[in-house]
């Protein structure tokens, strides 16, 4: 029976292996290739131990390329657009929480198809309407576009997390004096704190990782660092050395700030459904 | 009760009114960044619009005509059956099978579940740039490996293997998703039933079938929703690995509409095929919101 279990576990382990291979062994092979030379990058089986160069990322960010600029956008769009969607989220998931209105259910259908509409489906009237204000190739649009999922991504966790927090604690606030508002503000925000630091990981991730309604709503000297990852496939050929590079300096923030809160991953990637 | 049915927005005015200001401003600012659009898209799918036009003319159910009659239109929508299908029972097996390995193994299950959970935070276009990269015919690491294997194929130049890439892709990004979702169920599975197992004389597989699975039921619809409505969502592996080639191979509708609107310029015709898109995603919305109550209640 020992000995049974043993193997058995031995199974699980091989199996456990060859999943994280399969997960990890892209990324890593993406992270290697960034720092080698065009010969070693394309030597098969690919070489494990080399001296790594970093000729392509001192290229990206110190050439004459537009990269640090690229980065720029990137940073603006995605921490503004999270403030913002934040600060409207954070009060509005509030009141979604604790409002008890007639119509919180459709409010809550109509958040939760908003954040799930398809992206070209909504690139489309936005398109339209942006071009109709000047809109296209401007931080401001981007931003807007961005909106259009952060909100209601903000208000739906924000209103699951401010409804772990019992009722009682800003009632017990108020009978001390303070108004509603102060109450939420001094009570229940410190409260939900966790959950709202979460909520704007998920936010600058989202914005972050963005493609298609910056591919659409950019413009020169708007653009984002997935654009430029897009930029280096032309008809002649990719330069992949600098998408690999390109596309490491993409992923790695996010993947820090992903281990940051990883305790609330599940809860935000299910949108608030598994706690 | 009566009385309450006859206020028009709040239950309890008195008590909500601060909820209700603080709620207000998201509300407005949704408004005008989705019902407002949306209602755009409606009219624009009644006209004759294309970018380069000053004023749209009138087309009455020409484009949804158009549209409902194009093979080309269906053809996208099958595609996209078979790409969320695909994808979907993919993930579906593997993400709840690594889930049960990640349950039953002893020892750092929380190290193993935070690194397979990875490839989840890699931007889209990110997965396409790096696999087109894995299966380039000259310099590709898993076209090196399936080339070993005796298998020569041009995966992603291949019609009858781009789906199957561009699928795997997905599968390579997502699993993790349905994996840490049901294994946070998983987690949550009282002992009681279990240990009774045992001393039945169950074994694991049992367990799993008849006690493990069930419980987290609802938390395999969850992932399975959620996916579902993303894998609608996105299109960005697709433009940046095919194109939606070869020979239309791995056009789905999100990439069909990308087409229509901003290579053919055909902006009435996209809104309308947009709509059923929107359709599609509404109706996995009011599932989702159907599943969450009835668990609540």
């Amino acid at each position: 029976m020992q000995h049974r279990q043993k193997l058995l576990h031995a199974v699980l382990y091989a199996l456990m292996t060859l999943s994280l291979l399969w997960a990890l062994v892209p990324i890593l092979h993406m992270i290697l290739s960034s720092m080698k030379t065009q010969v070693n990058m394309f030597e098969m089986p690919p070489r494990l131990f080399f001296t790594p160069t970093f000729d392509v990322y001192q290229e990206m960010f110190f050439g004459r390329g537009d990269f640090p600029q690229f980065l720029r956008n990137s940073l603006v769009v995605s921490v503004v657009t999270t403030a913002l969607c934040l600060l409207l989220g954070v009060m509005g998931g509030f009141g979604l929480a604790r409002g008890n209105f007639r119509w919180e259910k459709d409010v809550s259908f109509w958040v939760i198809s908003t954040r799930m509409a398809p992206i070209p489906a909504v690139i489309l009237p936005l398109y339209l309407i942006f071009s109709k204000l000047n809109l296209i190739g401007t931080t401001t649009g981007l931003v807007l576009a961005y909106t259009t999922f952060n909100l209601p991504f903000a208000l739906w966790m924000m209103s699951t997390f401010f409804k772990d927090v019992p009722a009682d604690l800003e009632e017990a606030a108020m009978i001390d004096g303070c108004g509603k508002f102060r109450a939420f503000w001094r009570v229940v925000v410190p409260a939900a704190a966790p959950g709202i630091v979460a909520t704007a990981v998920l936010c600058l991730m989202f914005s972050w990782n963005d493609y298609l309604f910056a591919s659409i709503f950019t413009g020169r000297g708007t653009q984002t660092v997935p654009i430029a990852a897009s930029l280096l496939v032309s008809q002649s050929g990719i330069k992949w050395g600098q998408a690999m590079a390109t596309g490491t300096v993409i992923i790695m923030p996010m993947l820090i700030c992903g281990l940051l809160v990883r305790k609330y991953m599940v809860r935000g990637l299910s949108m608030g459904a598994v706690k | 009760m009566q009385q309450a049915a006859s206020r028009p927005l709040m239950r309890k005015p008195k008590r909500n009114r601060t909820e209700f200001w603080m709620l207000l401003p998201s509300i407005v600012v949704l408004a005008a960044i989705s019902i407002f659009p949306f209602f755009f898209m409606v009219y624009a799918s009644f006209m004759d619009y294309s970018l380069d036009m000053d004023r749209p003319r009138f087309a009455g159910f020409g484009n949804w005509a158009d549209t409902l009659t194009d093979t080309a239109f269906w053809q996208s929508w099958g595609r996209t059956l078979v790409y969320a299908g695909g994808g979907l029972l993919a993930q579906l097996v593997f993400g709840c099978a690594i889930a049960l390995l990640l349950y039953h193994i002893p020892r750092f299950r929380n190290l193993f579940s935070t690194l397979f959970m990875l490839p989840l935070f890699v931007a889209p276009i990110v997965t396409g740039l790096l696999w087109r990269f894995l299966l380039d015919p000259t310099y590709g690491l898993y076209h090196w490996v399936l080339n070993t294997f005796g298998l020569d194929i041009q995966v992603l130049g291949d019609p009858s293997y781009a789906m199957f890439a561009v699928i795997m892709m997905d599968v390579w990004e997502w699993t993790p998703l349905i994996t840490i979702i049901v294994l946070a169920g998983l987690q949550t599975v009282p002992e009681e039933p279990l240990e009774a197992a045992d001393v039945d004389g169950a074994n694991s597989w049992q367990k799993i079938r008849y006690i493990l699975l069930p419980m987290v039921r609802r938390m395999i619809v969850v992932a399975l929703l959620v996916r579902s409505m993303d894998i609608l969502r996105y299109v960005d592996t697709i433009v940046i690995t095919t194109e939606g080639g070869p020979a239309d191979a791995t056009k789905t509708i999100g990439y069909y509409l990308m087409q229509v609107a901003f290579r053919f310029q055909d902006i009435g015709g996209a809104a309308s095929v947009g709509l059923t898109m929107l359709l599609a995603s509404i109706l996995m919305g009011r599932f989702f919101i159907k599943v969450l109550r009835s668990e609540e209640a």
